[in-house]
């Protein structure tokens, strides 16, 4: 009876988040850090699904729907920025494009 | 039977995120990704979301992430290029030891809550009720979201540009 009970899709999308959030914070190549984004909304895709399916309402899913269409247009915007990146400075290292930080102008 | 489904496309899911943070290749890491979503979109289709499991497979799988796979072979990018993570392994255990506390809060949180027993309409999550719901209740977002993707388009245009400033 697992299958029907809220909890399992709960855990499940706890544990996906997690798991994202662990990726933004301790990773430095740049592609894994967009890819945990992906993760974290997918996660909470998830739990939007799952609670539209328990109240029986389709607000759940018609709000996943719209998450999905962002994460497209994020897609666009951050494969474009990762490509201009690249061209500068021939690195995926997230700590190599501090341009903007105070410290040091590189 | 449900629930072999269920939690073998659990494991699934969590088996591509596990690879996904740890893989150090970025196809690699994209590969796991898309066995997570496949696992996801699985998932719906267990919770009647039949509409979903559609759209997460054409669009995430076969869209956003074959765009992904695309960049990451356009930019061809040498071992010597990739980030050096020297301590990555202690950082993502040290990283889940300090998570462990606040998930343990959420399953407390959400531990008792009870079976879904109402029966579901027939058409439940198909396209004609998510369609006559998206275009009635939903529908300033949906332009919105029509806007947000116009201006991404715009965007990744102009940031794509080959001329340097």
């Amino acid at each position: 009876m697992i299958a029907n009970t809220l909890f399992g899709y709960i855990v499940i999308a706890m544990v996906l988040f997690s798991i994202g959030l662990l990726g933004v914070i301790s990773r430095k190549n740049i592609f894994v850090i967009y890819m945990s984004i992906e993760l974290m909304l997918n996660a909470v895709n998830l739990l939007f699904v799952a609670l539209g399916t328990y109240h029986n309402d389709m607000g759940g899913h018609v709000m996943a729907m719209l998450v999905i269409a962002i994460a497209a247009a994020e897609a666009g915007v951050f494969l474009s920025l990762i490509i201009v990146l690249y061209r500068r400075k021939k690195s995926l290292d997230s700590d190599m494009f501090r341009t903007l930080s105070q410290k040091e102008a590189v | 039977m449900m629930d072999i489904l269920f939690l073998l496309l659990g494991s699934f899911a969590i088996l591509g995120a596990v690879g996904m943070v740890s893989f150090h290749q970025p196809v690699h890491s994209a590969l796991s990704l898309i066995l997570t979503i496949i696992a996801l979109a699985g998932l719906f289709a267990l919770l009647s979301a039949s509409f979903l499991f559609m759209v997460q497979i054409i669009i995430y799988a076969g869209a956003i992430l074959t765009l992904f796979i695309f960049i990451i072979m356009f930019l061809n990018v040498k071992e010597a290029n990739l980030p050096k993570e020297p301590t990555k392994n202690i950082t993502l255990f040290l990283g889940s030891l300090a998570l462990l506390p606040f998930n343990f809060l959420i399953l407390r949180a959400f531990y008792q809550m009870p079976l879904h027993v109402k029966v579901l309409e027939q058409d439940f999550g198909k396209i004609k009720p998510l369609g006559m719901e998206l275009f009635t209740q939903w529908l300033l977002p949906f332009e919105l979201i029509s806007i947000l993707l116009l201006v991404a388009l715009i965007g990744a245009v102009v940031l794509g540009r080959k001329d340097e400033v």
